[in-house]
């Protein structure tokens, strides 16, 4: 930006090459838009640290427990991170990927040994899994040998599925006909048929002996996993090579880690999801760092993490040092709320939050994906149909902008007073929330469809594709990860709500964790709320603080899963 | 985009459509025209308007089988529109209106019974601006013999091999047919198109200036591809360059600004010796 005074000497007004034009309105711009995203960034961090303090009551322990601390844990990672940053760029990204990859593997299984305790049990998943994979392999049979039969293969799409999911059930009908106004009675109308066709989970379940639990779950979840990421190994190496090694590593690893659990006090199948979403993942991971062989002093990180925090609390308990007593701790996630907040936990409103997310995902997502579609690719864009459509899309913008106590009370009239379902329970809750945030799930779904260009889709229909086609394999692929964004961020903001559960008479202080989707629900938010007004002051600061936390956290997961997923299909 | 199209509506079209109808071209015996060429696609009175501004102008033109058809004019006078027609690619604008007739081999593709997707499936289109979808070269390729459901009965890989060769791609990509086709050069691109279209073996291609963002060697490449597709193909081919016409097409359509075609004749005649004086001044350059 060095100028120089141009000397007047020159007749002519064009501007010489050394003389700098005035950018300052430029500037200025600039730096207050950094300001404000510093701002920002620096409330939310502080209020975040706010939250954490009071979670993890620091305030509790000696200085000198933080004295041992710094030493063995700050200093040595800070001076690592610093080095990288410095010297070493690559084995800078391989150490935050080397301890980030395990950490969300580790809270990802968090959720999966809750959906396997709570939901269903591994005798149940294998049924359910071993009943799909069926219903896959006929649809696919049926593709293949009988390409040309449209309608049947819709059928078959269709019915499979339920078959073997369900068979052909007993079935029994005994309720009177009667006349619409007046309520006379016509008739009676009554029978019952026999069970005709047993569905394939039934009939797994007729075998005399199914394998214990843990060898079901490293059949079902270990193997197949191991063998996706395999597969990205495999795409990722010259020589295919790399599906059946993961599989035969993380099986062996995971059916010893299995055996040595129990004798420790943890659950074998805890122990199988635990370890199996530790090592997949970073054992793809180091595969990729040890080929590349790149940034192999990254790999020391997590090791310094680990040894730093073990050397260090082996110190402060020798010294006698006071460590702080979190709010936030294994007790408080695995118990239920209790009246004195020593012995308050949040397990069920976990177990709850996380039951009501299924419910709105199933709900929502398909819902709103299938009417942007129809919306964006199917609905005229003119005539009266045309300006119907338009108002119909200026409308769902508005509900989007209607606050959450208004679908509270939406969801109690529809399914607690027209539907007839018990109130407080998690399908209603779910459903609730589901259709808050339809509107947003459409809206994002029918931007990210928008954002497909015309020629894509003409260069489909001039290849002779009908619509559907177009839709099928042009116009979802390309616009499912921006579909995806925008359910993340529907999702987030689903599960923090809470006036439409207090609409709908979700109970606070649940002791019980809900057993299936019909019980009694309890939800995160709702008793994070009513921890704010209790009485004694260390649930509305200490206890909620770590309910909060606990909030964020899942939050976070669930977040982070979708950007993976998200990246993933990006990159395809 | 307001047809309705299911797919087994389409198959039976495609397959109960197959009669030919010999019509003798009677313009003119010169010795570019080989004896005998039928005329595939039969145009008459076209019109077509985009909302209440007409785009073309009772057009009518007869379109000669397995040769090369050039459609030059300026810019904005309907070139576009008139390809567009051909294969309905125009029932996609809400706001176009189509009057008149298009016959292949005798039938009207604007006839209420005729599916569009059927029709589209016979007559293959290349786009003015390069447009490979986001998916790997070979699946681009594959793409057209996929949807129309002809890929479960043949060997793919033979099939998309031989389209990229047609298309003078093979030899570029072969190690790479799992690239994605967005990771291509322009021309490359293009190249895929062309490749695509020509995959599913449709009668008649439509090219929109397949070769207007290319330099001269991809198109001097494109033109010898038009040369050789001509030998089993109908082309019918947008260009502005008025030397490329002259050395691909056999006859060539000269429209100019309103939507009126002017004239059409075989392309010597059209560049040595035009009957209309305005197709001489835009050929030499004196029309704007
Ligand atoms: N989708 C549309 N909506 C409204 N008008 C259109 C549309 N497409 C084309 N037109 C109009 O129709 C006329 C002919 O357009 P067309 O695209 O056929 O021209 P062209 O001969 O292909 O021009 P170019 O050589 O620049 O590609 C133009 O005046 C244009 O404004
Ligand atoms: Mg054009």
């Amino acid at each position: 930006m060095a100028s120089e005074p141009t000397d007047g000497g020159t007749a002519s007004d064009r501007p010489t090459l050394t003389m700098s034009i005035s950018q300052l309105r430029g500037r200025i711009f600039e730096l207050i838009s950094a300001g404000a995203t510093i701002f920002g960034i620096t409330v939310v961090m502080g209020m975040l640290v706010y939250v954490a303090r009071d979670a993890l009551r620091l305030g509790a322990a000696d200085p000198g427990w933080y004295l041992v601390f710094f030493w063995t844990l700050v200093v040595p990672s800070l001076g690592m991170a610093g080095y990288f940053a410095v010297r070493d760029r690559a084995a800078g990204s391989v150490a935050y990927a080397a301890t980030g990859i395990p950490v969300i593997g580790i809270l990802v299984a968090g959720g999966l040994v809750i959906v396997f305790t709570e939901l269903i049990d591994p005798q149940e998943w294998l049924a359910l899994v071993f009943a799909l994979v069926v219903a896959g392999a006929i649809i696919s049979a049926h593709q293949r040998y009988r390409p040309q039969a449209t309608f049947e293969r819709l059928l078959v799409l269709f019915l499979t599925p339920i078959l073997t999911l369900y068979g052909i059930p007993a079935l029994s009908v005994d309720r009177a006909i009667t006349t619409p106004l007046t309520g006379t009675e016509l008739f009676t109308l009554s029978f019952s048929t026999p069970a005709l066709l047993p569905s394939v989970r039934e009939l797994l379940f007729v075998l005399p002996i199914l394998p214990a639990g843990w060898i079901l779950l490293l059949g079902t979840v270990t193997a197949p996993l191991a063998y996706g990421f395999g597969r990205l190994i495999a795409a990722r190496r010259d020589d295919e090579r790399g599906r059946l090694e993961l599989v035969a590593v993380a099986v062996t690893v995971v059916a010893i880690a299995a055996n040595i659990g129990p004798l420790v006090g943890l659950s074998a199948e805890g122990t199988i999801l635990v370890t199996t979403a530790l090592l997949v993942p970073t054992l793809t991971y180091l595969e990729g760092v040890v080929r590349r062989r790149e940034g192999f002093a990254g790999l020391a990180f997590p090791v310094v993490l680990v040894g730093g925090t073990f050397v260090g609390a082996v110190l402060a308990t020798s010294l006698g040092f006071a460590s702080p007593d979190p709010w936030l701790d294994w007790s408080f996630l695995t118990s239920a709320p209790s009246r004195t907040p020593e012995d308050a936990g949040m397990y069920p409103p976990l177990v709850g939050s996380i039951l009501i997310v299924i419910v709105i995902a199933m709900s929502a997502f398909p819902v709103g994906v299938g009417a942007a579609i129809y919306l964006e690719e199917y609905a005229p864009d003119s005539g009266r149909l045309g300006r119907f459509v338009d108002f119909l899309e200026v409308n769902i913008g508005n509900l989007a902008g209607v606050p959450s106590i208004v679908y509270g009370l939406l969801g109690l009239a529809l399914f607690v007073n027209g539907v007839g379902l018990r109130d407080g329970i998690v399908i209603v809750a779910g459903l609730t929330i589901g259709l808050l945030i339809l509107p947003i799930v459409i809206i994002s779904s029918q931007e990210a469809i928008k954002a497909v260009p015309d020629s894509r889709r003409e260069a489909s229909y001039g290849m002779g594709a009908t619509r559907w086609q177009t839709i099928r394999h042009v116009v979802l692929p390309e616009a499912f990860p921006g579909i995806l964004t925008g359910t993340i961020l529907a999702m987030g903001r689903a599960i923090g709500e809470t006036a439409p559960l207090l609409m709908i008479g979700v109970a606070d202080s649940v002791r019980s964790v809900p057993d299936g989707f019909f019980d009694i629900a309890a939800a995160m938010p709702a008793q994070i709320f009513s921890w704010k007004s209790e009485l004694a002051p260390e649930f509305r600061t200490g206890v909620m603080a770590a309910g909060v936390i606990t909030l964020l956290v899942v939050l976070l997961v669930m977040n982070g899963t979708a950007i993976v997923l998200r990246n993933k299909y990006q990159r395809e | 985009m307001s047809q309705p199209t299911t797919d087994s509506a389409t198959e039976e079209t495609a397959e109960s459509d197959d009669r030919l109808i010999e019509t003798e071209v009677s313009v003119s015996e010169t010795v570019t025209q080989p004896a005998g060429a039928s005329t595939i696609i039969d145009v008459g009175d076209l019109s077509v308007y985009y909302h209440d501004d007409q785009a073309l102008r009772s057009v009518s033109m007869e379109i000669p089988e397995r040769q090369v058809t050039a459609l030059i004019g300026p810019s904005g006078c309907g070139k576009s529109t008139f390809l567009r027609c051909l294969n309905r690619m125009n029932d996609l604008i809400d706001a176009a209106r189509v009057d008149g007739t298009v016959e292949l081999l005798g039938q009207n593709v604007y006839d209420d019974d005729v599916d569009p997707v059927a029709l589209r499936r016979r007559i293959g289109m290349v786009f003015q601006e390069p447009n490979p979808f986001p998916k790997s070269i070979y699946d681009n390729v594959a793409y057209g013999l996929r949807v129309q459901g002809k890929a479960d009965d043949i060997d793919l890989d033979a099939e998309v091999e031989r389209a990229l060769r047609s298309a003078a791609l093979w030899d570029e990509v072969k190690d790479q047919l799992d690239k994605s086709g967005l990771e291509l050069s322009g021309g490359q691109q293009q190249r895929l198109c062309i490749a695509r279209a020509i995959a599913p073996d449709p009668e008649v291609i439509l090219m929109d200036e397949p070769a207007s963002a290319l330099d001269p060697v991809a198109t001097s490449k494109i033109e010898d591809l038009i040369d050789d597709l001509a030998e089993e193909y109908t082309v019918i081919i947008v260009t502005h360059n008025m030397q490329q016409a002259a050395r691909i097409s056999d006859k060539t359509a000269v429209f100019l600004t309103g939507g009126e075609l002017v004239e059409f004749d075989d392309t010597q005649t059209i560049f040595e010796n035009p009957a209309d004086p305005r197709v001489e001044d835009y050929i030499t350059g004196k029309f704007g």
